[in-house]
C-alpha cells in the first residue's frame, strides 16, 4: 500500500489537480479536502439518515439497517442486522438497548461517548500534521448519488490509509475504506441506499417487534478511570504520534487498576494497557478487522497494545514501552 | 534467491559458516529488505518443517540482523511475548446468547492470527529489532479472544473514536454478559414496537396539542 501510495502520490495528485482545474464549476470540484473534511465533520453529527450499510471485513460482510435521528439535540440511532438473529440496537441518547429476538431478552447499557456511527473519521489534526496527505482523487456514485473521493495517504508503514467517499451534496460519508499497508482493502462500510435529511419518521427509530413478555436486563458501569501521570513511555513511539490521555482503570476481569495510555497522530489511535501479570494470559498478537494488538511481558507486568493501525506499530509500542 | 546465496543462508542457521561469511551475509542483509524478507521466510518455513519451536542459529541470526541495522535494543528473556489461553466462555443462557449475536455482529470470531502467518511472522522478523522468540504459528491460530483481551478491546473503543461504525458495533459487548452480573430492570415504556409507534405518532399529529 505504502509503495503504491508513494509510486502514485504524485501521479494522483496531479490528476485530482487536472481534474479540479478542468472540471466545470460543479460542486465537487470546488471545495478543498479541508473544506470537505469541515462538512462532514459538522453534518455527520447534525443531520438524519437512514439506509442499509454493507460492512464488509476479512472477506466477510454484514448487511445492516439504519436510522440515525436527532430529536431535541439527542442522538437516536436504531441498527438491524440484516442476516442470522435479527439483532437490533436502539440508542436513545446514552442508552443502548440491545434486542435479541431469539432470546426475547433486552440488555441495556449506559453509552458515555458522544460519537455517532461515522464520527469516527479523520479529525481536523490530521491537516496540520506531517504524517497523512489528504486530496480528492475523483468523482464517484455511491448508493446512487454523486460522491467525490478522498484519500488520505499515510507517509509511512506504521499508519493504514483511507478512502472517504463524500456525498456531493450534503458531504455526508456514503463509503470508507481502510487499506492496509500493502494495498489491501481491511474494512469497507458503505451504504447501499440511503435517505439523506429527510422527514425520518421517530416510528423508525422504535423496535421493529413487540417486547412484550420481553425480559430486561443492565449492567454495572464497565469500569471507573481516573486521569493519572504515569512513569512509563514510549521510547521509540512512531512518528506523529503523541500521549492524549494517560488513566488507570478497574476493568473486569482484573485484578488491579490497569494503566490504559492512548497515543494518537490526529487519526489512528492505540492503547496501551499495562497490567500486574498474572496466570491468565492470552495472544501476543491478534488482529480484528483494523485492529491490531500485541502483548508482552516485561518483568511484573504485562503490555499489551490494541490499535487501528497495521501490526507492525502496535509491535513497535508494545516493545518500546519504558519504565523511568 | 539463488541456490548459493540459499545454501549460504542454511549454514549460516546451522552455525556452519565461516565468520567472514557470515558478516558479508549479515551486510547483504542489512541492506536488502526483501532479502530479509526472503530470508525470514525461508528460516519460517524450515521452521515449520521441523515442528520447532525456534530454529537453531535463529536468535544469533535475528540478534546480527538487529546489531547490522544499528538497533541494538534486544529483549531479555522474561520479556518474551506471554502465551495465549483461555476462551471467553459466558455461562448464562442470556450471557451466551448475547455474546453470540455480540460476535456475530462484530466479527469478533474473526479475531484470530494473520491470515497469511508466514508472510506476516516474515515481516515481523524482518522489520525491527526482533531480537526474541516469535511465538509458533500453532499458538497463534489456535488462540482465540480471552475476556481480558476483550475488555482491552472495549476499553480501547470506549476511550477513542477512531473505530468508524466499529464504535457502536463494540458497545453491544460493552454489556456486562457474566453470570450475577446482569440486574434484571422493568421495561422501558419509552420503548414500543414500530406499528404502535406509527400510530402514536399520528394520533400526535391529529392532537393539535
Amino acid at each position: 500500500m505504502i509503495r503504491t501510495i508513494r509510486s502514485f502520490r504524485h501521479l494522483v495528485a496531479l490528476m485530482a489537480a487536472v481534474v479540479l482545474a478542468a472540471g466545470s464549476a460543479t460542486a465537487w470540484a470546488q471545495p478543498s479536502p479541508d473544506e470537505l473534511l469541515d462538512r462532514m465533520n459538522h453534518v455527520v453529527t447534525t443531520i438524519d439518515y437512514e439506509g442499509t450499510v454493507i460492512r464488509w471485513e476479512n472477506g466477510k460482510s454484514e448487511v445492516l439497517k439504519i436510522v440515525h435521528k436527532i430529536i431535541d439535540g439527542v442522538i437516536n440511532e436504531k441498527l438491524i442486522t440484516q442476516e442470522g438473529n435479527g439483532l437490533e440496537i436502539i440508542r436513545i441518547g446514552n442508552d443502548v438497548h440491545c434486542i435479541l429476538p431469539d432470546k426475547q431478552t433486552v440488555l441495556i447499557e449506559e453509552f458515555h461517548n458522544q460519537s455517532t456511527l461515522f464520527s469516527a473519521l479523520p479529525s481536523s489534526e490530521i491537516r496540520y500534521g506531517a504524517e497523512y496527505d489528504v486530496s480528492i482523487v475523483r468523482g464517484d456514485r455511491v448508493a446512487g448519488r454523486a460522491a467525490f473521493m478522498l484519500a488520505v495517504r499515510p507517509h509511512d508503514e506504521f499508519r493504514y490509509g483511507h478512502r472517504i467517499w463524500l456525498d456531493e451534496e450534503t458531504s455526508f460519508p456514503l463509503k470508507t475504506e481502510i487499506i492496509g499497508i500493502d494495498g489491501e482493502l481491511i474494512e469497507q462500510i458503505k451504504f447501499a441506499d440511503i435517505r439523506i435529511g429527510s422527514n425520518i419518521s421517530k416510528a423508525a427509530l422504535a423496535p421493529s417487534m413487540s417486547l412484550d413478555n420481553y425480559s430486561w436486563y443492565t449492567a454495572p458501569a464497565r469500569f471507573a478511570a481516573v486521569e493519572v501521570d504515569t512513569d512509563w513511555e514510549c521510547i521509540d513511539l512512531p512518528s506523529g504520534f503523541r500521549a492524549t490521555s494517560t488513566r488507570t482503570e478497574q476493568l473486569p476481569g482484573a485484578d488491579a487498576p490497569v494503566t490504559h495510555i492512548v497515543y494518537s497522530d490526529g487519526m489512528a489511535t492505540v492503547s496501551v494497557f499495562i497490567a500486574e501479570k498474572n496466570e491468565t494470559q492470552f495472544v501476543e498478537k491478534s488482529n480484528l478487522g483494523a485492529s491490531n494488538t500485541y502483548s508482552l511481558q516485561r518483568g511484573d507486568v504485562q503490555i499489551t497494545v490494541v490499535g487501528e493501525v497495521p501490526a507492525v506499530t502496535v509491535r513497535q509500542i508494545a516493545i518500546s514501552m519504558q519504565q523511568n | 534467491m539463488n541456490e548459493a546465496l540459499q545454501m549460504q543462508i542454511s549454514a549460516f542457521v546451522d552455525g556452519e559458516l565461516p565468520e567472514n561469511e557470515s558478516e558479508l551475509l549479515l551486510r547483504r542483509l542489512s541492506q536488502d529488505a526483501v532479502l530479509r524478507q526472503q530470508v525470514a521466510r525461508y528460516l519460517e518455513i524450515g521452521r515449520l518443517m521441523r515442528h520447532d519451536r525456534e530454529v537453531r542459529g535463529m536468535n544469533q541470526l535475528r540478534g546480527r540482523i538487529a546489531v547490522a541495522l544499528g538497533d541494538e535494543r534486544e529483549l531479555p528473556d522474561e520479556e518474551q511475548p506471554a502465551v495465549g489461553s483461555a476462551l471467553m466462555t459466558p455461562t448464562t443462557g442470556v450471557a451466551v446468547a448475547a455474546t453470540v449475536a455480540a460476535i456475530a455482529l462484530l466479527g469478533l470470531s474473526q479475531l484470530q492470527g494473520p491470515v497469511d502467518p508466514l508472510l506476516q511472522r516474515a515481516v515481523a522478523i524482518d522489520d525491527g529489532p526482533a531480537a526474541y522468540t516469535e511465538p509458533a504459528v500453532e499458538q497463534v491460530l489456535a488462540d482465540q479472544p480471552n475476556e481480558m483481551l476483550m475488555q482491552y478491546y472495549l476499553s480501547h473503543s470506549g476511550s477513542t473514536s477512531g473505530l468508524g461504525a466499529n464504535g457502536i458495533f463494540t458497545q453491544v459487548v460493552t454489556l456486562e454478559l457474566r453470570e450475577g452480573e446482569l440486574v434484571e430492570i422493568e421495561p422501558d415504556p419509552h420503548l414500543v414496537p414500530t406499528e404502535t409507534a406509527e400510530s402514536n405518532e399520528e394520533e400526535s399529529a391529529i392532537d393539535p396539542l
